[in-house]
C-alpha cells in the first residue's frame, strides 16, 4: 500500500500525470504565442490563448535551487529524511519540482546538470525525479 | 496536521514538499547561489532581534536569549534554514484601529498617521517566479511607499519587517535599499538592528521571538513605538536609539509573492 500523498488529477493536470505514466514530461504549450507554460492553466499568461497543446520535454535540465529536508512533515517521508526537493529548470526553459535522488543531499549544487529517471509508484502513478548527469 | 498541510501543497506534496518553510529555503537557497548570503547574515537577524525579544515580556523568547553559538548549534529544519531560521506558532491576538486624523486626536492615545502605502505583487507562484531571489514585490512596493510619504530610506527610524524567515528580513530590507545585493552581511554585522543599532529592526523580537501574529507583528509594533507604549523596549534613551519619527512596516505573502509597505508617522 502505498503511503505518499498521490497526485490530484484535475482538468489541468491530467495531462502531465497521464505523460508521466509514459515516462515522458508534457508540458502545456500556448498555440498562439508558443510560451511553454508550467504550472497548467487553461489561459495563457502571456497572450490570454486558450488555445493549447502539450509537447514533450527532453528530461534534461539544471537545478534552479534546492532544499534538504530534516524534518518529515508528512510521517510518509520519514524513512526518505534527509531528501532533497529541488526547482529544475528544463532545457526547454520551464521549471519543474521534483526530487534529486541518486545523489548525496551534500553535493547537489544549483545550476548542476540533471536528467529525469522515473519512478513507478503505483499502477497508474508514476514520478519525474532527477539524477545528475553521469 | 499533515493531511492539512498535504491538500495545501497540491501536487508539491508529492514530492514530499509541504508548507512555507521549503518555499523560502529554496529562494534563500537561490540567493546563495547567486551573490553573498547564507547563515552568516541570517545569524545577526535572529539574534538582534532575540536581543528586542529579551527586552519585551509579552515575547515567547523573552527569557530565552540565544548568542551567536547558539544559532549555529540550532538544528536544520529544511536546510539552509534552520530552526533559528523559523518564525514562532502562537496563539494569540493583534489589533490596530483605523479612524480619521481628526477622531483620533480625540482619543487618548498619542496619534499615528499613515505617510505612505505601498503593495506590489509580482508573481502567482514559486515554480513560475522569476522574482525568487529579488526584486521581490517590495522593491516597487516600497518605491510607491516612499514617493506617497514624500522621504527617503535616511529619514526611517526604525523598521518592523514581516520575518517569516530570517531570509525574508534581509530580501525585504535590500529591495527597500538599503544595501545591495550581497552586502547584507556587512549592513547586520556589528548589532545594526540591535538595541543601541543605527538602524533598530522589529524591536518587539518579532515573528521570529516575540509572537506570530501574522503581518500585525510588525505593524502594531510600529504603531506602539510611535505612541510611545513600548515599556523596556521603547525605542529612545534606555535602549540608546533616538525616539522615532518615522517606522517602516512590511508585510509579505506566499512565498515572497505579495507584499505590502506601509510607512508611520508619530503625529
Amino acid at each position: 500500500m502505498y503511503s505518499k500523498p498521490l497526485p490530484t488529477t484535475g482538468l489541468d493536470t491530467k495531462p502531465f500525470w497521464d505523460g508521466c505514466r509514459e515516462h515522458t514530461i508534457r508540458i502545456q504549450r500556448c498555440k498562439a504565442c508558443g510560451h511553454l507554460r508550467r504550472p497548467p492553466a487553461s489561459v495563457c499568461p502571456r497572450c490570454l490563448s486558450r488555445e493549447t497543446e502539450w509537447v514533450e520535454m527532453s528530461g534534461r535540465g539544471t537545478v534552479y535551487s534546492y532544499v534538504v529536508y530534516h524534518v518529515a512533515y508528512d510521517p510518509s517521508f520519514k524513512e526518505d529524511l534527509p531528501y532533497v526537493v529541488a526547482l529544475v529548470t528544463l532545457e526547454e526553459g520551464p521549471r519543474i519540482l521534483t526530487n534529486i535522488v541518486e545523489c548525496d543531499p551534500a553535493a547537489v549544487h544549483c545550476d548542476m546538470a540533471v536528467e529525469a529517471i522515473w519512478k513507478d509508484m503505483t499502477d497508474t502513478v508514476s514520478l519525474p525525479l532527477f539524477r545528475p548527469v553521469s | 496536521m499533515s493531511q492539512v498541510l498535504s491538500r495545501m501543497a497540491g501536487d508539491d506534496a508529492v514530492f514530499g514538499h509541504f508548507g512555507a518553510a521549503a518555499g523560502y529555503a529554496l529562494a534563500a537557497r537561490r540567493a546563495m547561489h547567486e551573490y553573498n548570503t547564507g547563515p552568516d547574515t541570517w545569524k545577526h537577524i535572529a539574534v538582534g532581534q532575540r536581543k528586542w525579544a529579551n527586552l519585551n515580556p509579552r515575547a515567547v523568547m523573552y527569557d530565552r536569549p540565544m548568542t551567536e553559538s547558539d544559532y549555529e548549534r540550532s538544528p536544520w529544519i529544511v536546510e539552509p534554514f534552520r530552526l533559528a531560521d523559523n518564525c514562532l506558532v502562537t496563539d494569540g491576538g493583534r489589533a490596530f484601529i483605523l479612524t480619521t486624523a481628526e477622531r483620533a486626536r480625540d482619543l487618548p492615545h498619542p496619534v499615528v498617521t499613515i505617510m505612505g502605502l505601498g503593495m506590489h505583487n509580482p508573481a502567482a507562484d514559486p515554480v513560475a517566479a522569476r522574482h525568487l531571489t529579488g526584486p521581490t514585490g517590495a522593491r516597487r512596493a516600497g518605491e510607491q511607499a516612499f514617493h506617497m510619504a514624500g522621504i527617503t530610506l535616511e529619514d526611517v527610524d526604525a523598521c518592523e519587517i514581516y520575518d517569516c524567515f530570517t531570509y525574508t528580513v534581509e530580501i525585504t530590507l535590500q529591495d527597500y535599499g538599503f544595501f545591495g545585493p550581497g552586502e547584507g552581511e556587512e549592513w547586520f554585522r556589528g548589532g545594526t538592528i540591535e538595541p543601541g543599532g543605527r538602524t533598530p529592526v522589529n524591536t518587539s523580537g518579532g515573528l521570529l521571538s516575540e509572537a506570530y501574529q501574522m503581518g500585525l507583528t510588525p505593524l502594531t509594533e510600529g504603531v506602539m513605538q510611535l505612541m510611545g507604549r513600548c515599556g523596556d523596549h521603547q525605542l529612545g534613551p534606555a535602549t540608546g536609539n533616538i525616539k522615532p519619527e518615522i517606522i517602516l512596516c512590511s508585510d509579505n505573502g506566499g512565498i515572497l509573492q505579495t507584499h505590502s509597505c506601509c510607512i508611520l508617522r508619530r503625529n
